[in-house]
């Protein structure tokens, strides 16, 4: 039987990963600070003491053939207003954690051969974020470990798979969207989740689920700076309230 | 200029006790009343006239930006006309001979502790529409030698692009990504440049560089290899 960790699994986009791989015939080990159908493992990952005993129990519990580090809190509103913890929050979930776990698997062979590693980011790498500055930081920095690591898993038989999803219709989406936010404009986090686990089964560096996200992905290549423009006005201009 | 330090406007500089730190702590001497940040107990040599000192471990991001904020206060200093975050860190070699503690080192001195000061800085910065400047480097895309120190880096630039936008109009953001500098740094972190060293700035033309950037007023500048022969060529032109 193959073998899947998923962290952030309780909700969103790591629930819908975690379904469809018992749906393939995959044991989960689900991690998340919540409980959840396919939750086994219970940490809170904003605290690295928990993350070093999260990595000694998921490693009891491997080799795996899939890592899906996609658990991820974020905190939007007007950056100096937001409080620090706030944001060391999300810096310590959204980027020094899965780097520690990814790092501290491979280092202590919690990997079966040819293993899938995936990197949950977003959109905001390509397209910037102003009105959640400290989670465009941590998703861009956990976007470029996972192409800095993607040479050297491939010489140990591993692949990479960035993936980076625009706005989900989850919980999480819609408590930090700006109002008025178009809900029916959101994509399905079954759908993401698809897109994202067929991608990380062919071995692609980049997966970026979504027409509409693809399209963002490309505008924020070609004009980085008019993307985060645009950006400002689409997302912080109108944000009414600090939420994290 | 005869302006007292006091009167002048006034500069922070992180990391500011070796390397591009310190040079451009030369650089700004005598022009703006400098506050010195490093993880050093002391500045290396005299300090500059009617500079402060503050040591600050970047490694402990939250201690070091209250440290930092404390003496701030303590000096009665409300204003920030320039802020340069340049203190950083890492390990050259195959991303998983690193150990764990020194991925979370890296990752809090290069990303978490400019991103702690930055918010505990900015109203003093908004009080004199002051400019943060955020030291990269051109690893930011990604490198299989320095993954965390590029994962940091890369996200460093994120946030600059994010808060560029969000302080438009109130406090100016340069994120600037240097190309190799002859720093002590490279050694450090378990890197040998051999013959490479040449093609590799030296601290004082990049923070030469660096403050011809930022006098510019530019969002954004990558001072790699081309940038520095460039800036070789010019400058012997204008000798």
């Amino acid at each position: 039987m193959k073998r899947a960790l998923i962290t952030g699994a309780a909700a969103g986009l790591g629930e819908a990963m975690a379904r469809e791989l018992v749906r393939d015939g995959f044991e989960i080990v689900g991690l998340d600070r919540s409980e959840g159908p396919h939750v086994t493992l219970r940490a809170d990952l904003s605290v690295p003491r928990e993350v070093d005993r999260a990595l000694d129990v998921a490693l009891s519990r491997g080799p795996y053939d899939l890592v899906v580090l996609n658990a991820g809190v974020s905190a939007t509103g007007r950056f100096e207003q937001i409080p620090v913890e706030a944001h060391r929050t999300v810096l310590a979930v959204n980027a020094q954690a899965p780097i520690v776990l990814a790092h501290g698997l491979v280092r202590a062979g919690g990997l079966a051969p040819r293993a899938r590693l995936v990197f949950v980011s977003s959109l905001s790498h390509f397209v910037g974020y102003p009105g959640a500055a400290s989670y465009a930081a941590s998703k861009s920095a956990l976007a470029v470990y996972a192409r800095s690591i993607a040479r050297p898993m491939r010489r140990r038989g591993h692949s990479v798979t960035l993936a980076c999803p625009g706005p989900m219709k989850t919980a999480q989406a819609e408590r930090h969207a700006p109002p008025g936010a178009r809900d029916d404009r959101r994509m399905d986090a079954a759908d993401a989740a698809r897109a994202i686990l067929k991608a990380a089964r062919a071995g692609r560096a980049l997966s970026v689920p979504g027409p509409a996200n693809r399209a963002g992905w490309l505008f924020g290549r070609l004009a980085p700076a008019l993307a985060a423009r645009t950006m400002r006005r689409l997302i912080y201009d109108k944000l009414d309230r600090d939420v994290w | 200029m005869s302006d007292g330090p006091a009167r002048r406007p006034v500069a922070l500089v992180t990391g500011s006790t070796s390397g591009l730190g310190l040079c451009l702590a030369r650089r700004l001497e005598g022009r703006y009343r400098l506050i010195l940040a490093g993880r050093r107990d002391r500045f290396p040599g005299p300090l500059p006239e009617g500079a402060i000192y503050v040591a600050a471990d970047q490694a402990d991001p939250h201690a070091a930006s209250q440290a930092i904020e404390t003496r701030l206060a303590e000096a009665g200093i409300d204003r920030l006309n320039l802020a340069f975050l340049n203190a950083g860190t890492g390990t050259y070699g195959d991303p998983f001979d690193e150990d764990t503690a020194s991925v979370r080192r890296t990752l809090a001195v290069n990303l978490e502790a400019p991103l702690l000061l930055s918010h505990a800085l900015f109203a003093r910065l908004q009080s004199a529409s002051g400019r943060l400047v955020l030291i990269g480097s051109v690893a930011r895309t990604g490198s299989a030698n320095l993954a965390a120190y590029a994962a940091s880096k890369g996200g460093l630039d994120a946030l600059a692009r994010a808060l560029g936008e969000e302080w438009r109009g109130r406090v100016a953001v340069s994120m600037i990504h240097p190309g190799p500098i002859a720093t002590g740094m490279h050694e450090k972190a378990g890197f040998d440049p051999k013959g490479l060293r040449r093609f590799f700035a030296s601290p004082e033309r990049m923070a030469a560089m660096v403050e011809r950037a930022v006098e510019a007023g530019r969002s954004r500048a990558v001072l790699g290899s081309a940038a520095t022969l460039a800036h070789l060529i010019g400058s012997g032109m204008r000798r």
